[in-house]
């Protein structure tokens, strides 16, 4: 760290260096008092260098929420949703999926959290006036193949489940029939789909720290899906270890949210469930269902959105297509009302089903 | 405090005498004169200092309870929008004091933050403050959509009650575009970000007097990462504590933080408490407890020197946060409705 950068008087520079201070961060995590016993400066002066650091560190000026509603600063709120191909859930999530901070989505077993984490790693590539998060085709170069940025998608449990993906792919004209059939056309979606099987933890942490930050930095990813969280935490802690697990849960989560702010990109995590026994004890949740998420209190408080994925009796029928009725509901989101959809999972992906009125 | 200036200034009028000469009166760094060098001539920059302060009477100057109490009446406090919870509070979030708001993820705390950042800016003809408000982010919930529609709602809650001459000139410069320019945005990733700022803070309060709230959503979400290091995220939030009461206090701001809530074991049983520790809950002077009961959402009062604890029903509606339903329905999941007023 060169003190010279921060402009303060050489005194102050001089006593900083004595007393072996490396860096402002270091300096704002001391008191003004031990800064003062440690660097021998007066009050005054280490007033100043307090306020050097602090002025070195912060990020950015505080800006008015008519300046983000204007669009000019992209970085703090882009205004974007990545939506999930289809208008109904889309009008459920008010746009789609949240640029910044991490979206949860639990559910049992064969609810559909994976269908829906395979469309939206489709539906990102799409143009950003089609839903998607790709710069578009009037920013790419006259010579040369669209410039779409496609999913990284980890999965930790199951292989990742190919066929369906080109299942996905070939009925994509049917499902996105809001889209000019020359978008879908020129889209090449497998080639944007990044798959990452990772079987514990540490390569997990080693995916996300090393090889997500590279497909993020260079514009080829804008979604990160992890498929599911809680397979390995649950299976490589036992069940004293909860603080270890805790830790590891909370690094994880950080992980998550740095990359998340620092690439403006939705980060999906598909969570299992666990039984709720004792249910009228809980002030936690309001849900009166008989499963709640898994891994916890200290992961929920890291959710920005979470979502559940519940499987109904009965099936609804399209065409010649029926299917088991699934319901979409939106457990909390600091922007989104508490309610849900019908589901219904077909041939070309997830549709919401209009309520009957 | 008085004491402490009485022997400072018996303690400089010794070296005046016994020292005597222009050298010391001089702060001359670098002199060769020993009675100039090293920590010597820094005691008495400190003493000189604090002998202008009390001439200045700016910190050391006493004030009577009549006249804290004037004050406090003066400074007024921001409605929530919900009337019980209001009344629970003797009128809301009280000026120039520290709240924390706890509770479970989902259950209302950036809402009540939201609702607060638009209320603070309700005119004062209206009953409001009609501050400004800086609003520090740390976990990505400010959603600017969620702001718009609560801003929305007040401005049309307001119209509808505006009566007479100097309320409807009111409402010419309430509207949701004022709303917005009134509330400033910080995002801070980490908690070096977050002290940082704060640190910066008086010079914004200086810049902008009509500033009236201060939130931080929430303070948990940094510090949790620490884990590492408990004692120094101790002396870490200890001081942050101390900072925000002193802002709190010398600008006549409130001060609004979130924190989360963790599991405590205690002789095999758990249960729920706020986070970040026993020495975080002498931080904040009043603390606010949001629950759920079954689908009811509740919010006590659960430390407060100056109300009794009580517990209050309020609901979220997409006009924001609002007292509950008089009907009380039970339903299973409780859908947010559009309430025509």
């Amino acid at each position: 760290m060169s003190w010279d950068r921060l402009q303060l008087k050489p005194q102050i520079i001089s006593a900083v260096q004595r007393a072996q201070l490396r860096s402002a961060q270091e300096v704002l995590c001391v008191s003004g008092p031990d800064l003062q016993k440690v660097t021998g400066l007066s009050r005054s002066d280490v007033q100043d260098l307090l306020h050097a650091a602090a002025a070195a560190c912060r990020a950015r000026l505080p800006v008015t929420a008519l300046q983000l509603q204007r669009g000019e600063c992209h970085r703090l709120e882009s205004g974007l949703r990545l939506g999930t191909g289809c208008p109904v859930l889309d009008g459920l999530l008010r746009g789609g999926l949240p640029v910044g901070g991490v979206t949860e989505l639990s559910g049992e077993s064969g609810a559909g959290k994976t269908q829906l984490g395979l469309q939206l790693s489709l539906s990102v590539q799409y143009p950003v006036e089609h839903g998607g998060l790709s710069a578009g085709q009037e920013s790419t170069p006259p010579a040369g193949p669209p410039d779409a940025t496609g999913a990284m998608y980890i999965c930790t449990e199951d292989p990742f489940p190919i066929k369906r993906l080109q299942q996905l792919i070939s009925e994509q004209r049917v499902l996105r029939s809001d889209v000019p059939p020359s978008v879908i056309g020129g889209l090449r979606f497998s080639d944007h789909i990044y798959v990452e099987h990772t079987a514990d933890l540490d390569s997990l942490q080693v995916c996300l720290s090393r090889r997500a930050p590279l497909l993020l930095a260079q514009g080829l990813v804008r979604l990160v899906v992890v498929d599911s969280v809680a397979a390995l935490f649950r299976s490589e802690f036992q069940a004293d270890d909860w603080l270890e697990r805790n830790k590891q849960l909370l690094t994880f989560a950080s992980m998550l949210h740095h990359l998340s702010q620092e690439f403006t990109t939705p980060v999906l995590c598909i969570n299992q469930v666990t039984d709720v026994f004792n249910q009228s004890s809980s002030s936690v949740s309001s849900s009166s269902s008989s499963v709640s998420p898994a891994l916890g209190l200290a992961w929920a408080n890291q959710v920005t959105v979470r979502l559940m994925m519940q499987r109904l009796q009965g099936t609804v029928v399209r065409g010649d297509q029926s299917s088991a009725l699934r319901r979409l509901e939106v457990v909390f989101a600091p922007h989104l009302a508490r309610g849900g959809r019908d589901v219904g999972v077909w041939r070309e992906g997830l549709r919401g089903v209009l309520d009957p009125a | 405090m008085t004491l402490q200036i009485e022997n400072v200034i018996r303690s400089v009028w010794i070296w005046f005498w016994c020292f005597f000469g222009s050298t010391v009166l001089v702060p001359h760094q670098g002199s060769s004169s020993r009675w100039t060098q090293g920590r010597s001539i820094k005691n008495v920059e400190e003493a000189l200092e604090a002998l202008q302060a009390a001439r200045t009477g700016e910190g050391g100057a006493s004030v009577t309870a009549l006249e804290l109490l004037q004050k406090e009446e003066e400074f007024g406090s921001i409605v929530t929008f919900s009337s019980r919870l209001d009344e629970a509070l003797g009128g809301g979030i009280p000026v120039g004091k520290v709240t924390e708001i706890c509770g479970a993820p989902g259950v209302g705390k950036t809402q009540l933050c939201l609702q607060l950042a638009v209320d603070v800016q309700v005119p004062p003809c209206f009953g409001g403050l009609g501050g400004q408000v800086i609003f520090v982010d740390t976990e990505g919930s400010f959603q600017l959509q969620r702001v718009v529609d609560l801003a929305g709602a007040a401005v049309r809650h307001c119209s509808l009650l505006a009566e007479d001459e100097e309320q409807r000139v009111a409402m010419t410069t309430f509207s949701v575009e004022t709303i917005l320019s009134n509330i400033f945005l910080v995002r801070c990733r980490d908690y070096v970000e977050l002290l940082a700022e704060l640190h910066l803070l008086p010079d914004f309060l200086r810049d902008r007097p009509k500033l009236r709230l201060l939130v931080v959503d929430s303070v948990a979400f940094p510090f949790l990462r620490l884990h590492d290091d408990l004692s120094q995220r101790t002396r870490l939030l200890q001081g942050l504590g101390l900072q925000l009461i002193a802002t709190a206090t010398r600008h006549s701001i409130a001060v609004v933080i979130t924190n989360h809530m963790t599991t405590r074991l205690r002789g095999g049983q758990s249960q729920l408490v706020p986070a970040l520790g026993d020495v975080w809950g002498h931080a904040p002077s009043i603390r606010l407890l949001l629950q759920w009961e079954e689908s009811r959402r509740l919010a006590s009062i659960v430390k407060s020197p100056g109300h009794m604890d009580a517990t209050v029903q309020y609901q979220i509606t997409c006009e924001g946060f609002r007292d509950a339903d008089q009907s009380e329905q039970l339903q299973s999941k409780r859908p947010r409705i559009q309430t025509d007023q």
